[in-house]
Formats: structure tokens, C-alpha cells, sequence
């Protein structure tokens, strides 16, 4: 399949893997954090880190969408679905989330009328073909998601839907990046940036990073080449003394992003002032909220949502796994209490979260990550 | 995707490699036409595939 096999060439991969062994300085640890939850899948669905050395370890960060959802946000949402007159929509990825008081699936089975949409244009068209209903829908994601909300929201707007409302999780990238590095307990060498983030925001905004904290960043497509070459990219730089924002997945991100996404948040979303992620806490700057000119588009404006800050269950390690301090098997309840099945934490609930990335690979622990 | 159908609202639709066929929002990448493959996330197109 193209853009697909020539990124998977197994003699390619031994190629950039002995490059990346003549690269390293033996004895020194390397901690390369790969921001994407779909690179995550992609090291463990390809057994891409077991053609890593030793002392290169790769570090999972916080992005993935649904797994840094807090527990209160998915309460407001259920809050809304058991509204008689909603019809809530969401991504398949959000309907196990736990909140508070359980999960859209459950409320789902008690009768709230929740369903599965592949993409918002899919819940206006619910909103069209149910007029008599008020149509919600609950957006996660990073700046890649948001323009699919923000263009939906500008066809509610324009045929002049007035059923239709959005509940917006959407969150920035750069914060929580920004929030890792001033972390204490983490230390990094350089990061492999977000491809499909990058294509929207463009490699531009991942400057900060080698300008103030001195670590190289590498954005990087999703195939196991593509990442075997993001770390070597990453560890050229650090053996050379350089220091900068490199672009491996140039196929499809231009340096300067999508211009006409850009717009399009600018005009639909305004930051807010803070928003709360799952593990991290709050994050100033880093959640939208729809602008003034889409007010009558925002669920929670319309229905009022509790907003309740709920706490995680103190079993749940997903912070942790989140800022990448612990590995997933390292968590108490990882592959027991929590599995895909039964998630306790939203890691292990999402098709980009660490938790389930190692599950569903069968990595339950692996003792050269105990350094 | 590939771009199987436009129908010159700012919607193309198009098929995954497993043969699935959607709606796909174009307006962020201008005029597309059929047999182009595009980068969709969420519904929505966010480049071409060069």
C-alpha cells in the first residue's frame, strides 16, 4: 500500500538501527519522549524500541486526547445526555471514559441517548435529521481535531442549525510541553514531536523548546521508519551539539502549518484561561472554549453543566504514566484492575493511550526499562 | 483517503484503503479532485499527500 510499505522495510529499519547504535556514546542513558500517543502504538505495535540500544529509552507524553480528559468533564457530559430532549455524540474513544458518576457507555445504558459519531459533521447531520431534539457534541482532541469542530461549527452556523451545540475539550499542544519541562522529576533529552498536530500548528511553535531548555525536537510521521529516523535525527543532534526543530514527516507537514486551519480556530475558539488535565492538573492557556461569535453554539452556555473537579481514584496511576515518570506496567493496577475491558484509568481506554498500547502489544513489563 | 466524489460545497467523498466511503470536509486544503489522496482526521481533510 503506498505511503504505507515503503515505511515499513524491515531492511531499512536494520539499516537506521545500526545508525542510531553508531551514534549513542556507550554508558550515557538517553530519554527521548515521543509526545504522540500514535507513535506510542506504532514503537509497540512494530517492536520499534527492541531495535533501540540499552541506553536509549523512550519516554510516553501527553498526547493523547481522551486520556487527558478529567473525570469532571465526562460528569458534565453525562449531566447533558440525561437531558430528555439531547442527543449526545462523541467519539467511540470517549464512550468508556470513566467520569465521577460512571461512563457515557453506562449512562448510554441507562437510557441517555448517547451515540457514536465518527466525526462532528456526522452529528450535524443527527441535528438536521432530528430537528425536534437538541443535538450535542462532545469534542476532544489537539489542534488536529479542532479544525473538524470549527468547520462543522461554521456549517451549523451558516444553514442556520438551531440544534446543534458543541461541549469543547479541545486543547493546545505547547502548554503541557512547556509544563513537562519545567517539571522537577523529568529529566529529557530531546522529544519527537506530534506529525499530524504539526500539520495544522506547523513545526514553529516547537521553537521554545531548543531556544529556552536546550532540547532538540523532531517531528516525525507514524510508520516504523519514520520513527526509526525521528530518534536518530534526535541523537545526531545531541552527538553533534546541535540544537533545534527538525522535520523528518516533511511528506506532509510544511514548517509553517495549515494557514487556513489556523484561521479557522482563530475565529471559532478563544484559549481559556485554564483547563484541567487528567494528571497534570491545570494548565493555564492551554483548553478552547468557542469564541463570542459561536456563544449560542456552546452546550455548556445553553444547558449549564455542574462542573465539578473530581478527583482521580487513588489506585489510578495515569498522571504519572501521562508525564512519562512511571511506565504503564509499573502502575499497581495496569493489566489487573485496569485492562481494556474494565479501565480504571483513561490511558487504557483510548486507541492512543500508553496503557493500552502496552496491553494490547503484551508489554507487561520489560526489565531493561529499570534503570 | 482517496478522493472518489466532490460535490463543490466543500465536501469530497472518499474511501479509506479498506474500502470504508465518508464525507470529507475539504476546505482546508482548496479544490480536490478524484483519484487524490488526503490526509483526514476527524472528517476533516488537513493536506494533500504529497
Amino acid at each position: 500500500m503506498k505511503y504505507v510499505d515503503e515505511y515499513r522495510d524491515a531492511e531499512l529499519g536494520r539499516v537506521l538501527a545500526s545508525e542510531i547504535v553508531a551514534t549513542v556514546v556507550p554508558g550515557r542513558h538517553y530519554k527521548i519522549m515521543e509526545v504522540c500517543g500514535g507513535h506510542t502504538h506504532t514503537i509497540y505495535k512494530h517492536g520499534v524500541d527492541d531495535l533501540l540500544p540499552e541506553n536509549v529509552e523512550l519516554v510516553h507524553g501527553p498526547g493523547c486526547p481522551v486520556c487527558v480528559i478529567p473525570m469532571g468533564r465526562v460528569d458534565d457530559g453525562i449531566a447533558i445526555a440525561r437531558r430528555q430532549e439531547v442527543i449526545l455524540t462523541c467519539f467511540g474513544d470517549m464512550m468508556r471514559v470513566p467520569g465521577g458518576s460512571g461512563s457515557f457507555l453506562e449512562a448510554k445504558a441507562e437510557n441517555a441517548d448517547i451515540r457514536m459519531v465518527y466525526s462532528p459533521l456526522d452529528a450535524l447531520r443527527i441535528a438536521r435529521e432530528n430537528p425536534d431534539r437538541e443535538v450535542v457534541f462532545f469534542a476532544v482532541g489537539f489542534e488536529t481535531t479542532a479544525p473538524s469542530t470549527a468547520l462543522t461549527l461554521k456549517r451549523a452556523k451558516a444553514d442556520g442549525v438551531p440544534n446543534f451545540t458543541v461541549v469543547s475539550n479541545h486543547v493546545t499542544i505547547v502548554p503541557p510541553l512547556r509544563a513537562l519541562l519545567e517539571s522537577p522529576d523529568l529529566r529529557l533529552d530531546g522529544f519527537i514531536g506530534p506529525g499530524h498536530v504539526s500539520t495544522v500548528v506547523g513545526a514553529r511553535p516547537f521553537e521554545f523548546i531548543p531556544a529556552d531548555y536546550n532540547r532538540p525536537v523532531v517531528i516525525s510521521g507514524f510508520e516504523p521508519l519514520d520513527l526509526l529516523q525521528s530518534v536518530h535525527m534526535v541523537l545526531a543532534q545531541l552527538a553533534e551539539g546541535r540544537c533545534e526543530v527538525e522535520n523528518q514527516y516533511s511528506r506532509v507537514v510544511p514548517y509553517e502549518g495549515n494557514p487556513a486551519a489556523l484561521a479557522v480556530l482563530r475565529e471559532v475558539f478563544e484559549l481559556r484561561p485554564h483547563f484541567e488535565w487528567r494528571g497534570l492538573g491545570f494548565i493555564s492557556h492551554s483548553g478552547l472554549k468557542l469564541s463570542e461569535a459561536y456563544r449560542d453554539y456552546d452546550a455548556e452556555l445553553r444547558f449549564g453543566v455542574p462542573g465539578v473537579r473530581v478527583a482521580d481514584p487513588k489506585a489510578c496511576q495515569c498522571g504519572e504514566v501521562l508525564k512519562g515518570v512511571i511506565k504503564p506496567w509499573e502502575c499497581k493496577v495496569f493489566g489487573t484492575a485496569c485492562t481494556p475491558e474494565r479501565p480504571i484509568g483513561t490511558c487504557m481506554v483510548s486507541s492512543e493511550g500508553a496503557c493500552a498500547a502496552y496491553y494490547n502489544y503484551g508489554r507487561f513489563a520489560r526489565a531493561r526499562e529499570v534503570v | 483517503m482517496l478522493v472518489v466524489e466532490t460535490d463543490g460545497s466543500g465536501l469530497a467523498r472518499c474511501v479509506d484503503p479498506d474500502g470504508n466511503a465518508t464525507d470529507v470536509m475539504t476546505d482546508l486544503v482548496g479544490e480536490v479532485a478524484p483519484g487524490e489522496a488526503l490526509l483526514v482526521h476527524a472528517g476533516t481533510a488537513l493536506t494533500r499527500a504529497a
